[in-house]
């Protein structure tokens, strides 16, 4: 390397970004030359002043600008949407788990069943086929079911909310969330406490935990029969969210209201009508 | 309404601090918890650069939260393939232009005493003295430099910086930066000593 070579180098050898054999070439070329060693000595006498120079703070002015604009943009219109549709994300993702689950359950079992036939050496009886409900027997059964939502889930609401803080009451939700086979007075409190609890949290939670247990026309019916009673949209479009991935049909007069009523939020109006197209 | 949103498990509970980079892609999903960790990470060390960059400190505290405004409202655009600190200094540029822009002249030098820490009523004061007068040369003589120069030289003090990401903070190759890189320090020194001299003399 000559001099205008290395001195290109300087920069990037003060650095300490060189490549190593470059640096290494560099190196002896400076113990050689004392025109370099001046040039390399001045701007490193630079650079370490640069470096030395004190970095001054900022006031706590800034800190606080900051964080006021943070809560702002939190609380702006914009945000809050991000925020439905995270959660609507994260509610398909869970749905899909759970329904998956039963189905690939159910997939292995048919494969267990028809391997069985064909090679198994004994002639089992088929099983009796399914018979699906008349209508009337489901229109029946629930209404008898909304029913019984109704009475025991008031019923366990109005407890809570009498006895217990917001809290609580969330924690008593929580809990339930972790039972892999509640029975119908459990899943009657959520519903309950979905549709009347007075904290929001308490009800998207309570929505959660129904989740798994989607499949139940108990639980479908008693989320269709809480949204007309919900005003938070947060809530109202994680209602026709749950709805519509659980291809609740019985849903479609609710969403065709929502999606004509001008007086709620955009948003719960978009999620409505994109529930009724998918429906 | 705040209180309806998801738990913040992906900022505050992770084991590992997260890096920059996932913390800023968090923001851009709609975590905006996060950006108060970045704010945290960096903004001394972004003031410090724009402190020297404009030579005013109420200057440099402005820009310096107009660069965390824009990262909130330009957080879609932040890549999943991106570099925080190349995109910080990247705003902070664009947001330095603006400022000059407005202001219609180059950096008013200040009084340097004002942008260093005061020391000098410790002991050894003589020594702090010197240490001043050598701080509020350098300061002079970075408000001298031409204000490209001053960005490039400023930005490659920083080690986290590669010549990579200077060039595509600058928009230009990485030899074009590496170029102006070492001009701005020749020309920094040269006025530097220059001021010297003139100090001695």
């Amino acid at each position: 390397m000559n001099c205008t070579e290395i001195q290109d180098r300087f920069a990037e050898l003060l650095d300490g970004r060189l490549a190593d054999g470059d640096t290494a070439a560099a190196r002896a070329h400076l113990a050689s030359c004392p025109q370099c060693q001046r040039e390399y000595a001045s701007l490193a006498q630079t650079l370490s002043a640069l470096d030395r120079l004190p970095a001054p703070s900022p006031s706590p002015r800034l800190r606080a600008s900051f964080y006021a604009m943070l809560e702002e943009e939190k609380n702006s219109a914009a945000s809050i949407r991000a925020a439905v549709e995270r959660r609507q994300r994260a509610s398909r993702l869970a749905l899909w788990r759970w329904i998956l689950a039963p189905v690939g359950a159910l997939a292995l079992a048919l494969a267990a069943f028809y391997t069985g036939a064909r090679y198994g050496a004994a002639t089992t009886p088929a099983p009796a086929p399914v018979v699906a409900s008349t209508d009337d027997d489901t229109k029946r059964e629930i209404a008898e079911l909304r029913a019984q939502v109704d009475k025991m889930g008031q019923a366990f609401v109005a407890s809570l909310v009498q006895q217990q803080s917001t809290n609580e009451r969330l924690h008593a939700v929580l809990t339930k969330i972790d039972q892999r086979n509640p029975d119908q007075r459990d899943l009657a409190a959520l519903v309950g406490a979905l549709a009347l609890d007075p904290s929001v949290n308490v009800r998207l939670s309570a929505l959660d935990a129904l989740y798994p247990h989607a499949d139940r026309e108990l639980v479908r019916n008693g989320v269709l029969a809480s949204l007309p009673r919900e005003q938070n949209p947060l809530v109202q479009v994680a209602m026709i969210d749950f709805l519509v991935a659980a291809r609740e049909r019985n849903a479609t007069p609710e969403l065709q209201k929502l999606a004509n009523n001008q007086a709620i939020d955009a948003a719960v109006r978009d999620a409505a009508k994109r529930g009724l197209a998918q429906l | 309404m705040v209180e309806t949103e998801e738990p913040r498990a992906a900022v505050s509970t992770a084991a590992e601090p997260l890096s920059d980079h996932d913390l800023m892609l968090a923001v851009r999903d709609g975590e905006l918890d996060a950006l108060g960790v970045l704010f945290e990470r960096h903004h001394g060390q972004l003031f410090g650069f724009l402190v020297k960059l404009t030579g005013q400190r109420p200057a440099a505290e402005d820009i310096t939260q107009t660069v965390f405004q824009r990262m909130l409202k330009y957080r879609h655009t932040y890549r999943d393939d991106g570099s925080f600190t190349a995109w910080m200094y990247h705003l902070a540029r664009r947001c330095a232009a603006d400022h000059f822009r407005k202001s219609s002249t180059s950096p008013v030098a200040t009084d340097p005493q004002d942008l260093t820490e005061r020391s000098d009523d410790r002991p050894h004061a003589g020594d702090h003295a010197a240490a001043r007068d050598e701080h509020a040369l350098l300061h002079l003589a970075l408000n001298r430099l031409d204000r490209d120069d001053r960005e490039i030289l400023l930005l490659s003090r920083f080690q986290e910086l590669s010549f990579a990401e200077i060039a595509s903070i600058l928009e230009c190759s990485v030899g074009a930066a590496k170029v102006r890189a070492h001009r701005a320090l020749k020309e920094l020194r040269d006025i530097f000593l220059s001021l010297q001299r003139t100090g001695r003399n």
